[in-house]
């Protein structure tokens, strides 16, 4: 490869005298001293880091974005909580992230039992697992476990603090067939998922 | 942060901030923030899984209460009350969209009688066919409103389940 001579250089080639006159150093006018005015810089780090502060929250990371999923938008602004995540998208079904089935798949089913057996499989595995450690009470936050208490006597949780027993989140894409919800809410009913949580974009 | 005092005569009084490390504060810090920040403010919709499904068809009916479903079609809304049969439907507009605001209205007037003044519980269902689809967002708009109203127990129920059914 070819050495090639230097090509012009900021400030040695390409002359920027003009600016440095107008720098206002003290020492005349060939200085090479430029300051730069950095306080509009700092307001608006200062601003940028102001707004995010505000708009930071650490409840976004249990839900994940994903390909063909636009979700349903409602005037709801309950707060999600941590609780086993199925999501459909316009192709396909999954569970905490794995692939279950393929949406045009689980509607060609029609079996009489009106549930996708595959996902059924998983959600009942899971409730067996959650319910054991509601049992024990471990690896739950002691006010979650008393609104299961709570729950066994009929008093409605607060948004946010429901019994994670029974509990999870469906984040199903807008246009999805109501049939498909309805299959998926009745295997999560009969795997022992009593209560279900839509995720919705809050308006 | 460091900070250099009268650079130019015994006299002077000019205190030069060093502001670098403030600046590598607040560019790390941004950068942190932006990573982790959340531009779509997600909230949710609890439902309770309810009435009959294939799997459960031996559930004991509940005779006495008066219940409000509400069934979701693709081209109207029927709002009916089990015991009473007493049913309402809501056509679509002409624009193609439902009638969200009479829906509004209708269950407004049912939370205010004597039926339901005292109670939050409600039954949505959705019938969905092959020719006829209902959308999601559907079905999350009409619980939606449901619960604005002070419906705040929302059972979803296939449209087999329904307390009060239309003789479609």
């Amino acid at each position: 490869m070819a050495v090639h001579v230097a090509g012009p250089r900021l400030y040695k080639s390409i002359h920027f005298h003009h600016l440095v006159r107008k720098s206002g150093s003290t020492s005349g006018s060939k200085s090479s001293n430029i300051s730069l005015n950095l306080v509009p810089f700092v307001d608006m780090m200062t601003i940028l880091v102001c707004f995010l502060l505000m708009v930071f929250s650490s409840s976004g990371q249990l839900l994940q974005a994903q390909k063909g999923l636009e979700l349903p938008v409602a005037l709801s602004h309950d707060t999600l909580q941590e609780a086993p995540v199925i999501i459909v998208t316009r192709n396909e079904i999954t569970y905490q992230g794995q692939s279950i089935i393929t949406t045009e798949l689980a509607l060609k089913d029609d079996s009489a039992s009106f549930k996708i057996d595959l996902l059924y499989e998983r959600l009942e595995a899971a409730a067996r697992k959650i319910k054991e450690d509601v049992g024990l009470g471990r690896k739950y936050d002691k006010k979650l476990l008393e609104s299961c208490d709570k729950a066994r006597n009929n008093i409605r949780p607060e948004p946010g603090k429901v019994c994670p027993d029974g509990l999870a989140i469906l984040q199903a894409d807008e246009s999805t067939d109501a049939r498909l919800i309805n299959k998926i809410v009745n295997t999560a009913k009969a795997a022992g998922f009593d209560n279900l949580l839509f995720a919705v974009k809050s308006k | 942060m460091g900070a250099a005092v009268g650079t130019d005569s015994k006299g002077s009084v000019n205190v030069e901030l060093n502001i670098v490390p403030f600046i590598d504060l607040m560019s790390c810090l941004t950068a942190f923030l932006l990573v982790t920040a959340v531009w779509v403010n997600i909230a949710q919709i609890n439902i309770q899984p309810k009435g009959k499904s294939r799997d459960t068809s031996n559930v004991q009916e509940d005779t006495e209460t008066v219940i409000l479903s509400v069934l979701v079609q693709s081209d109207k809304i029927w709002v009916g009350l089990s015991r009473v049969n007493e049913f309402q439907d809501i056509p679509k507009l002409p624009s193609g969209e439902h009638d969200w605001d009479k829906f509004e209205t209708t269950i407004k007037q049912h939370k205010t009688s004597a039926f339901f003044n005292d109670r939050a519980d409600i039954e949505v269902a959705a019938e969905s066919t092959v020719q006829s689809p209902v959308k999601y967002q559907d079905v999350i708009h009409a619980m939606d409103l449901a619960v604005k109203v002070g419906f705040v127990d929302v059972g979803l129920s296939d449209p087999a389940g329904l307390s009060a059914r239309p003789q479609l």
